[in-house]
């Protein structure tokens, strides 16, 4: 049991290692699919929704990074 | 040789230039921030499976091979590679990274040998392979396409030599572009540690969203032309977030005290010799 999660730690960790970017950028690639095939929406707004949800995973975790620090 | 089949020459070199120039702008990035025989390991097993596949598939592998399904994948992982080294990265230059962790001392570690001349430890890093490897797969695999479909469309009843053609346009492709690579080669290993982990990472996660949007059925404005639009997008966005950190952070304290001590350690040797 302990070897299996640890395979599976290891494996998370070096796709990832973090779990606010993993989350985002699975919800960005579901979410763009989900457009394109279900939804068929415009491209433009496919695109901009994509890169969005990318960018909100590093800006969050990064926001995450802020927590207990004082502005200088 | 025919007008039809120098355009269709031409038209393959063009072509596979665009697709070696991202395989092997990784390939050379990977080299340089982490080590070349991971790089080199990872682009020679891709091209190793490449011929594989080209030689069990032949012409069918324009039929099948789901390269959608393969750009989906190799986009998702680069996004997430790309994005777990721009956030390093950001944190470093925005001072908020302990600057007496683990990675640091070695990267410490590594500057000083390079500062000596002498080559850091060239061990097998998984993570430089995998990217070398997918990077080199993909475009490879799109070259493959390239020349067969080219090569395809430009054979008629009397002539077959296609394919041969547009395989000697990819090839010239390939020199040109690995020439030119070696040349901005040993410049790019003077540029510092960090930089280079901040420019990977934002290459990685924009040649990640152009993949990986390709695979969801994106049509990218300007099909390829994108590429160099996402990359200056993610670089402004990640220079902000620099900006927007930087002020959260007492990282000039924590240099100045750190070289303070260095210093002092380094001093009190010479004070005890001088001051007997």
């Amino acid at each position: 049991m302990n070897r299996i999660m640890g395979i599976l730690k290891a494996t998370y960790n070096f796709f990832a290692g973090d779990a606010i970017i993993l989350t985002a950028v699975i919800a960005a690639f579901v979410i763009g699919w989900l457009l394109v095939h279900a939804a068929k929406a415009p491209n433009a707004l496919i695109a901009v929704v994509f890169i969005v949800l990318i960018l909100a995973g590093i800006t969050t975790t990064l926001g995450r990074e802020l927590a207990g620090r004082k502005r200088a | 040789m025919t007008g039809q089949l120098w355009a269709v020459a031409i038209a393959a070199f063009l072509a596979s230039c665009v697709e070696f120039v991202e395989a092997f702008t990784i390939v050379l990035v990977v080299g340089v921030t982490v080590n070349w025989r991971s790089s080199l390991a990872g682009a020679a097993a891709a091209a190793g499976a490449l011929a594989v596949i080209v030689a069990v598939f032949g012409t069918a592998i324009v039929t099948l091979v789901p390269i959608d399904a393969l750009r989906l994948v190799v986009g998702l992982l680069l996004v997430l590679f790309g994005m777990k080294w721009l956030k390093k990265a950001i944190l470093r230059y925005a001072g908020l990274k302990a600057i007496h962790d683990e990675e640091a001392i070695y990267e410490e570690h590594l500057a000083e040998l390079r500062a000596r001349g002498e080559a850091p430890p060239a061990k097998l890093d998984p993570f430089g392979f995998v990217t070398s490897f997918k990077s080199v797969l993909l475009e490879g695999l799109e070259v493959a396409f390239i020349v067969i479909t080219f090569g395809l469309q430009a054979n008629t009843k009397t002539q077959k030599n296609g394919i041969p053609i547009a395989a000697i346009g990819a090839v010239a492709a390939f020199i040109v572009i690995v020439t030119l690579g070696s040349v901005v080669r040993a410049p790019l290993q003077r540029v510092p540690e960090n930089t280079l982990k901040f420019v990977v990472g934002v290459m990685l996660a924009s040649f990640g969203t152009f993949w990986g949007g390709e695979g969801l059925g994106i049509t990218w404005w300007k099909q390829d032309l994108s590429l160099p639009i996402l990359v200056v997008f993610y670089l402004l966005v990640a220079l902000a977030l620099i900006q927007w950190l930087r002020p959260y952070a007492p990282a000039r304290q924590v240099k100045a005290s750190v070289r303070r001590d260095r210093l002092e350690q380094e001093q009190r040797p010479v004070e005890k010799e001088v001051l007997g």
